[in-house]
C-alpha cells in the first residue's frame, strides 16, 4: 500500500495543475481582464479560512459528544440550523421582538446550549441507562435529525433570510484581495471562540474532565469524575457552539431551514479529517475542508466545492488513517 | 492485620448482575471484607470475579442483591460517589490514561481533593519510589509492571479504605508479579482493605487472609487464604495437581 502515499497526491497535484492550463489553452490567446490567479487565490484562501473556522466551531462540539459517549450526533447540523434560525426570530422575523442581531445571537446560543442539555437529560441518558447500543442510538439521532429539522420547516418556512444588521457591506482592501468588517470579524471571533474552547480543554477542572471521560470513562469514573455530568456539560458547549456556528453561517451565507444538514457532511469530514474524537483534530480538518473547499473554486465550478472537500478527506485518510491528529491504534 | 471487632467494612450480598440482558454473570455469590483484611477472589476464567468488582464498584448495574459499606447500602450508586466514600478501584486493562504523564495521572486521582495533592503524592511516591523519578514521563511510555504501580497508585491518592485490585499480575513477568503482590501486602499493612481478584491463584492465596473461590457466579469455597491452597476441592479445579506437591 505504500505506492498510494505517493500516487495518490501525485495524481491530485497533476490533475490541479493540469486542468487550469487546459481551460486557459482553450480560450485562446483572450485571456479575459480580471484579478490575477495569485489574487483569486489569496481571496479563496482567506474565504477558505473563514469557512474552515466557522465549520470548526460546529465540529469541535460533535467530536467532543464522540469522544466521551461515542456517539455519532446526526442530529448536530438540526442544532446548528435553530441556532441560526432562533436569531433570526429575534432579530429578523416579522413576529419576532427585532432585537439587534448581537442580544439576538447571545440568546440564541444560550438556547442552543439549553437545547443540548435538554436532549441529553431527556432522550440520551435514560437510553444510555438502560444500556442502548451505539447503532440503535445512531439512529435515533437520524430520527432526532429529521425530526428537528421539519419543525423548523414548518415554523421558520423555505424561504432563505438575512439578518437585519451587517448585511451589506464593502469589503476592505487588502491589497489583492478583500473582505468584509463583517467577515473579518466573524472569523476573528471564531478563532478567538476555539482558542478558549481549547483554553477550557486544557487549563480548567472541567475540561481536564472531559479529556479523561474521552480518554477511558471507567478511568475517569474511578478517579471521582461524575461522567454523567461530565456529558451533559459536553451537549451544553456542542449545543452553544452548533447555535453559534448557525449564527455566524447565517450571516457570512443566508439562513434556510436545512443549512445545518447541508453542513453536516463537511463537519463529519472535518472531525474525521482531523482525527475521531480529538477536539483539536476537529478544528484542525475543518480548517483544510474549508480551505480545500474554497480554494477547489478556482478550477472547478462552486457547485462542485464540498464534493473537493470530500475527496480531499478520502486522499489524506489514504495516507493517514488515523487522521491529521489522530493517535494510531493497536489492532489484535 | 488482625481483626478489631469491628463489623465489615465491606459486604456484598447474593449479588446477580450481568452486561447482556436476560444473561446474569454473577448469580448469587456474596463476599465480605473486614477492615485492614486483605481478601482474594479468585475462580476459573468466566466465573465473574472482574464482573464482582465491578459490580460492587457501581461500574456495572447490580439486578439483585446489596452492597453495604460501613453498614450503609450502596447497591448502584455510581463508581464516582464510591470513591467519594472510601473505595479505591484499579481496572485489569487500560488502567492509566496513556497520554498523560504520571503526574497528570495521580492528579487525576485527586480530582476529588485537587487541594491536598501534593500532601498525598509525597505520600504515594513514598510507597512507589519509581514514580517519583518519573513524574514527567508520559504513562503510555511505561512498562506493564510500572503502569500497574502507577494504577494502584493513583487509587490510594484518595486514601480509600477499601481498594479494589481487578487482576493486578495479569499480563506481567514473573518478577513484577512478585513486586505487585509486594506492593500489594505493605498497602494492606499500611491500613488499606483490599479486595484482589486473582487469576493466579497460588499467589493470591500465599498473601490473603482469607480467600473466596467463585464458580459460575457463585461461591464455591470460602475460608482463609492457606486452607484454600490445601483443600483437596479446590487444588482438584482451581490450582492444578501440581500444587499437591507443594
Amino acid at each position: 500500500m505504500r505506492y498510494q502515499r505517493v500516487f495518490v497526491p501525485a495524481l491530485v497535484l497533476w490533475f490541479l495543475v493540469m486542468v487550469p492550463v487546459g481551460t486557459a489553452s482553450a480560450q485562446g490567446e483572450e485571456v479575459p481582464r480580471g484579478p490575477t490567479f495569485a489574487a483569486r487565490a489569496l481571496q479563496a484562501l482567506i474565504d477558505g479560512i473563514q469557512f474552515g473556522v466557522i465549520i470548526a466551531i460546529t465540529a469541535v462540539g460533535l467530536s467532543l459528544i464522540f469522544g466521551t459517549i461515542h456517539l455519532i450526533n446526526f442530529a448536530h447540523g438540526e442544532l446548528v440550523t435553530i441556532g441560526a434560525t432562533f436569531a433570526f426570530f429575534l432579530n429578523a422575523s416579522a413576529a419576532g421582538p427585532g432585537w439587534h442581531l448581537i442580544p439576538a445571537a447571545i440568546v440564541a446560543v444560550a438556547f442552543g446550549a439549553l437545547l443540548g442539555a435538554a436532549i441529553d437529560l431527556g432522550l440520551w441518558r435514560p437510553l444510555r441507562a438502560r444500556g442502548t447500543g451505539l447503532i440503535n442510538m445512531f439512529i435515533v439521532t437520524i430520527g432526532l435529525s429529521l425530526l428537528l429539522r421539519h419543525i423548523v420547516l414548518v415554523l421558520y418556512g423555505t424561504r432563505p433570510g438575512s439578518f437585519v444588521q451587517y448585511d451589506i457591506q464593502n469589503a476592505l482592501d487588502l491589497g489583492p484581495a478583500g473582505i468584509t468588517p463583517r467577515d473579518l470579524t466573524v472569523t476573528l471571533l471564531s478563532v478567538a471562540v476555539l482558542l478558549g474552547v481549547a483554553a477550557l480543554l486544557q487549563k480548567t477542572r472541567i475540561g481536564t474532565a472531559i479529556r479523561a471521560v474521552s480518554a477511558n470513562r471507567d478511568l475517569a469514573e474511578a478517579s471521582g469524575i461524575d461522567v454523567q455530568r461530565v456529558v451533559l456539560v459536553v451537549w451544553i458547549i456542542g449545543g452553544g457552539l452548533a447555535a453559534l456556528g448557525g449564527v455566524f453561517f447565517g450571516l457570512v451565507e443566508i439562513v434556510t431551514w436545512d443549512m445545518g444538514f447541508k453542513l453536516l457532511l463537511l463537519m463529519f469530514a472535518g472531525v474525521i479529517l482531523g482525527g475521531l474524537g480529538s477536539a483539536y483534530g476537529a478544528m484542525v480538518g475543518s480548517l483544510v475542508i474549508g480551505i480545500v473547499a474554497q480554494m477547489s473554486t478556482l478550477w472547478f465550478p462552486a457547485d462542485l466545492q464540498y464534493a473537493w472537500a470530500l475527496l480531499a478527506l478520502i486522499i489524506v485518510l489514504l495516507v493517514r488513517p488515523q487522521g491529521i491528529l489522530g493517535q494510531r491504534e493497536r489492532i489484535g | 492485620m488482625p481483626e478489631n471487632g469491628e463489623g465489615p467494612v465491606l459486604v456484598a450480598d447474593t449479588i446477580v448482575a450481568g452486561y447482556v440482558p436476560g444473561a446474569d454473570v454473577l448469580r448469587g455469590c456474596s463476599i465480605e471484607v473486614r477492615p485492614g483484611e486483605l481478601v482474594g477472589v479468585i475462580g476459573p476464567n468466566g466465573a465473574g470475579k472482574s464482573t464482582l468488582a465491578k459490580a460492587v464498584f457501581g461500574l456495572l448495574r447490580i439486578r439483585e442483591g446489596t452492597v453495604r459499606l460501613h453498614g450503609e447500602e450502596v447497591t448502584n450508586r455510581p463508581a464516582h460517589e464510591m470513591v467519594r466514600r472510601g473505595v479505591g478501584y484499579v481496572p485489569q486493562l487500560q488502567n492509566v490514561f496513556p497520554e498523560l504523564t504520571v503526574e497528570e495521572n495521580l492528579r487525576m486521582g485527586m480530582y476529588l481533593r485537587p487541594k491536598a495533592y501534593a500532601e498525598r503524592s509525597a505520600a504515594v511516591e513514598e510507597l512507589f519510589p519509581v514514580l517519583a523519578a518519573r513524574r514527567k514521563q508520559k504513562a503510555g511510555s511505561m512498562s506493564g509492571g510500572e503502569r500497574q504501580m502507577l494504577a494502584m497508585a493513583r487509587a490510594l491518592m484518595m486514601e480509600p479504605q477499601v481498594l479494589l485490585l481487578d487482576e493486578p499480575s495479569a499480563g506481567l513477568s514473573p518478577l513484577f508479579q512478585d513486586q505487585v503482590f509486594a506492593r500489594v501486602k505493605e498497602i494492606n499493612g499500611a491500613g488499606v482493605a483490599v479486595l484482589m481478584v486473582e487469576q493466579n491463584a497460588r499467589r493470591c492465596l500465599q498473601i490473603c487472609a482469607r480467600g473466596y473461590v467463585l464458580d459460575q457466579g457463585r461461591n464455591a469455597h470460602t475460608g482463609a487464604g492457606t486452607d484454600l491452597l490445601h483443600d483437596e476441592k479446590v487444588i482438584e479445579l482451581y490450582l492444578g495437581t501440581l500444587a499437591r506437591v507443594r
